[in-house]
């Protein structure tokens, strides 16, 4: 559960809800996904229906506040229709995010902990990376492009490739 | 995404995902694993045949910031069906059994539960109509009981 906790953030902010709407749309997904645990037996179904689950729901409380109507089919033209592919291109990008991190979870321990360490913020000194790794200041850029070569050759990654034309 | 990313560019592509986990809050986080603890067993879950928030057009109400009309909603499972409208923090109600749930004479019971906070609870009067104050936004779902009739709805966000 608490992997896919960023990618219903990302799509909860894509559709620009306040923050305590925000909390009840994650919080509701939550509760209907321990409605449906019985039913979903398939985990690589989960990553799409959470996805869906949270768009819907969005929309849904959008609607219910008065801010947006649904999708009506009959009228692909105007706002909507804008609206519609700007949160189709979030989605996207939310879920390349979440195959980027399923991604470096596949990877080894060590070389998983070197790339968050070089992606730290602040910015970690190569001194102090050396050190904790062990390794040699010079060895630290050739160890990242190993541990991003094995990171590209990981599932979720090559699915990046495909669901990114 | 165009053409292979290089190192650098996965990288920073890395370093968004890794922030959006961090992003996180606590307070989703909490509210996340708190949803394991209601989970029910076998409660078969009754349908939700209407809500409002889902009618094309449902939120087009020119000139008015508050929407206008009530949301309303309507659940169903074997004998009971469940009709809910929502103004403000009033909710109204209406319980209706049909078939052999019809035959039974108790008054119904129920129950609005939120996964954060106490459960309000109402008696449906001899016509199956109850009302509920103080129902403010949130996620919420029903129980209703009458006579060994029972329906639990699905959580929905008023």
């Amino acid at each position: 559960m608490d992997r896919f906790l960023p990618l219903v953030d990302a799509i909860i902010r894509g559709h620009r809800l306040s923050e305590a709407d925000g909390d009840d749309v994650s919080q509701t997904v939550w509760l209907r996904l321990v409605e449906h645990l019985g039913d979903l037996r398939e985990p690589a179904a989960l990553p799409g229906w959470i996805r869906t689950t949270t768009r819907n729901e969005c929309l849904r409380l959008l609607a219910a506040r008065g801010r947006v109507r649904p999708v009506d089919p009959q009228d692909a033209t105007g706002l909507d229709a804008v609206v519609d592919d700007v949160a189709g291109t979030d989605l996207l990008a939310a879920e390349s995010r979440q195959l980027l991190r399923e991604a470096l979870a596949a990877l080894p321990e060590a070389r998983r902990a070197l790339l968050l360490l070089l992606l730290a913020d602040p910015p970690v000194g190569y001194e102090e990376i050396s050190r904790r790794f062990g390794i040699p200041v010079g060895s630290i850029g050739p160890t990242r492009a190993r541990a991003l070569e094995q990171l590209r050759r990981t599932p979720a990654l090559r699915r990046l490739v495909e669901v990114t034309p | 995404m165009t053409g292979p990313l290089d190192d650098d560019e996965l990288m920073a592509l890395l370093g968004e995902a890794v922030a959006e986990e961090a992003a996180v809050s606590d307070r989703r986080r909490t509210a996340a694993r708190a949803a394991l603890t209601w989970r029910s067993v076998d409660a078969e879950l009754a349908e939700l045949l209407h809500d409002s928030a889902l009618d094309a057009g449902a939120a087009v109400r020119s000139g008015s910031d508050e929407g206008g009309e009530p949301r309303t909603l309507s659940f169903g499972h074997s004998g009971l069906t469940l009709e809910v409208e929502v103004e403000g923090e009033t909710l109204l109600g209406q319980v209706i059994a049909a078939g052999e749930a019809a035959s039974v004479t108790e008054p119904a019971s129920v129950m609005l539960e939120r996964p954060d906070a106490h459960a309000l609870s109402a008696e449906a009067d001899a016509s199956g109509f109850f009302r509920l104050e103080g129902v403010h936004p949130g996620t919420v779902r029903f129980v209703v009981e009458q006579g060994g009739w029972s329906l639990t709805t699905p959580w929905v966000m008023l």
